[in-house]
């Protein structure tokens, strides 16, 4: 039996008397494309950090492939295998789109802490991230700053930088935040373009971005996930209906 | 153990990178073999030696702030602590010489990173003003402690040796000071292109990575942790081999070698020259020893001059002399930089009216409080006056403020030049 991708048990997270997260469980396949929706401050964020090791749960576990990470450090579970995107644009600005890549890049492919290779002389290195540059449409700004690129371009970089290190799971915080719809089905097809074989979790306000991307759709709201199902299942479902913002997600998502 | 050390130089000369970039290099070298023939006074001499160090110092330090993003107020610790155990370890060798002079920075630099190691083990854990007080305590302790552990620091009178008694290298036993000079020139540009080619490893992107985005850097497998420690005891090995040069040179180390005065000078020069450039530091200790060195034989106050400086470049030029004239790259590519000449011609008569009637304002002020009774003349700019009558006093402000006046009315001429040679439009019409 292969263990999921990731599994939640019982996973609670407080801020003081503040319960963000409560008895979460939830299991999401290899190769699986799963969305968590929520209103705002229904603790999607939250979740989504402490999936990722940015916060610790206050108690129930998270196991990647079967193996616990609860209470691991952000870099040791981005080494087991899992890459996240920034929900606010969160590259290296002053770097260069090449360099911000090649960052991505490093660890995957064994450089750990070198200070004897010279990173400019890496054939192989170079030829990955240029081969990335060219799956998110951003080889033309190759030299620019990042901090200089667009915002839409900058999303771009982020799900770039995101994916580089070959992780199977792929996480990303609402990619298509403060974008235009037709910015926004560029990414979505970008998305399903680089996360093809891999599991991929997305946390998005907005239900219509992922109803044709997501496999299946949790809904989060007050820290409680309400419904797991496929999108056309959980549009119909009367609960999340009533849970969520009070208007119906035919309207969210039309 | 001399040998490795040449190897980066050669290296970096032929294979490693090519022709254009190994230029610059070349070019150093040969300034480093001329200069001294040029400048060949004992003083110059001095000179050179004390801005090769602080050269050296000035890059490691900037390995942390401009490179790391790390501002430390006591760097001066690893400097420090180099030097001296290069004094111990010189002082071992006049006993039982079994080692060359020339091999001795690698000890100071070893001490160095050891200690950085050791401290940086939880210094560097969180980035910030955390690590800035951090740094700051851990300077007031080492020279606190060096008027403790006698043994080690020496007390207030320091410890002293004699380079001369190591064994003889080549021949040589660098009583000369042009020997110095060459020990020096060497180790600065070992040193330098060693934290070159750092800079351009994974270790070295990694650094600006968790610069600018610490957090982002930890979800790309990265300890953000192990990578300022890794830096920090980079640095500190660099510190220490610009101690042990110190120890060469002046035959000396005392408590000011550690404490929180030389790690803020530090801090001021790499700012001076701009931190965002690998170039930086060095021309801010170049411009930083010459005004030490040369402006403190003409004033008392030169300090206060420096101090100016300082402010002036952290209020205007945040990206130091280097972003000042790296502000001058792009008219140079847009083949526009003459629009600029004729409103600098302007400006320089007026801008060097102003300084000077503003130094002399404050060389008589200064006069006037400091001189002994009854020592009413002084010379400024080869005139003789008496400082406390109001006629010098008040030509001086006058000039400074119709100066300033002018500098006031020419400013919109260089904005309008400014804007003219910086746009591309017309360039290409």
């Amino acid at each position: 039996m292969t263990a999921s991708a990731i599994e939640l048990r019982n996973l609670n997270k407080s801020f003081g008397l503040a319960k963000i997260i409560q008895d979460v469980n939830l299991e999401i396949k290899r190769g699986e494309r799963h969305a968590i929706i929520g209103p705002n401050g229904a603790g999607k964020s939250t979740l989504f950090n402490l999936i990722t090791g940015k916060y610790t749960p206050t108690t129930g576990q998270v196991f990647l492939h079967g193996q616990d990470v609860s209470g691991k450090k952000p870099f040791e579970i981005n080494r087991m295998g899992l890459s996240r995107s920034f929900q606010i644009t969160n590259i290296f600005h002053k770097m260069t789109v090449f360099e911000n890549v090649r960052c991505g890049l490093l660890w995957s492919m064994g450089y750990k802490y070198s200070f004897w290779t010279m990173v400019n002389k890496q054939r192989e290195l170079t030829r990955r991230t240029d081969e990335i540059l060219e799956q998110i449409n951003l080889a033309n700004r190759r030299n620019m700053l990042a901090g200089a690129l667009a915002y839409a371009e900058q999303r771009a970089l982020e799900i770039g930088i995101t994916i580089a290190g070959g992780a199977d799971i792929i996480m990303l915080d609402e990619p298509c935040a403060g974008m235009s719809r037709s910015e926004t089905e560029l990414i979505v097809d970008l998305i399903r373009k680089v996360t093809e074989d891999k599991t991929l979790v997305v946390v998005e306000h907005d239900m219509g971005v992922i109803f044709d991307l997501a496999d299946r759709i949790s809904v989060l709201v007050y820290g409680q996930i309400i419904e797991t199902d496929t999108p056309e299942r959980v549009r119909a479902s009367r609960a999340v209906q009533e849970a969520y913002l009070g208007t119906t997600l035919e309207e969210e998502a039309s | 153990m001399s040998t490795p050390s040449t190897n980066p130089l050669t290296a970096g000369t032929s294979r490693l990178i090519p022709l254009n970039h190994a230029l610059p290099w070349i070019i150093a070298a040969v300034a480093l073999v001329l200069l001294p023939v040029i400048f060949d006074s004992r003083s110059a001499l001095t000179i050179m030696n004390q801005m090769a160090i602080t050269i050296v110092f000035a890059l490691a330090y900037n390995m942390l702030l401009g490179q790391g993003g790390m501002l430390s107020f006591g760097h001066a610790v690893y400097m420090g602590l180099g030097g001296f155990f290069s004094m111990h370890v010189m002082n071992w060798m006049s006993v039982d010489p079994w080692l060359p002079l020339p091999v001795l920075p690698i000890f100071g630099g070893l001490f160095g990173l050891l200690f950085a190691f050791l401290i940086g083990w939880f210094s560097t854990r969180r980035a910030g003003t955390t690590f800035a007080m951090i740094s700051l305590g851990v300077g007031q302790l080492v020279a606190s402690l060096s008027i403790i552990i006698v043994i080690f620091f020496g007390g207030e009178e320091g410890i002293s040796g004699n380079r001369t008694e190591m064994l003889p290298f080549f021949g040589l036993d660098f009583g000369q000071q042009i020997e110095v000079y060459y020990l020096t020139a060497v180790w600065l540009l070992i040193a330098a292109l060693g934290m070159f080619l750092y800079s351009r490893t994974p270790m070295g992107r990694l650094a600006n990575a968790v610069r600018d985005n610490e957090e982002r850097a930890e979800f790309l497998g990265y300890s953000q942790r192990n990578v300022r420690w890794i830096s920090f005891c980079a640095s500190g090995f660099f510190a220490g081999i610009a101690g042990a040069l110190f120890a060469i040179n002046f035959e000396i180390l005392t408590e000011e070698n550690l404490n929180l005065a030389t790690s803020g000078t530090i801090l001021l020069v790499t700012f001076l020259g701009g931190v965002g450039f690998f170039i930086g530091p060095i021309i801010g200790a170049i411009v930083f020893t010459l005004l030490q060195t040369v402006l403190s034989l003409h004033t008392d106050i030169w300090a206060l001059y420096v101090g100016i400086l300082f402010v002036a470049t952290v209020m205007f030029f945040p990206f130091g002399l280097t972003g000042l004239l790296a502000l001058h790259v792009l008219p140079w590519k847009l083949g526009k930089i003459g629009y600029l000449a004729k409103p600098y011609a302007k400006m320089i008569v007026p801008a060097l009216a102003l300084v000077l009637s503003a130094a002399a304002v404050l060389e008589i002020l200064f006069h006037v409080r400091h001189a002994g009774r009854g020592e009413n003349e002084m010379t400024i700019y080869w005139t003789t006056f008496d400082s406390h009558s109001p006629l010098p006093l008040i030509l001086g402000i006058v000039v400074a403020v119709v100066s300033a006046y002018a500098l006031a009315k020419l400013a919109p001429g260089l904005k309008a030049a400014w804007d003219e040679a910086t746009t591309m439009r017309e360039a290409g019409q």
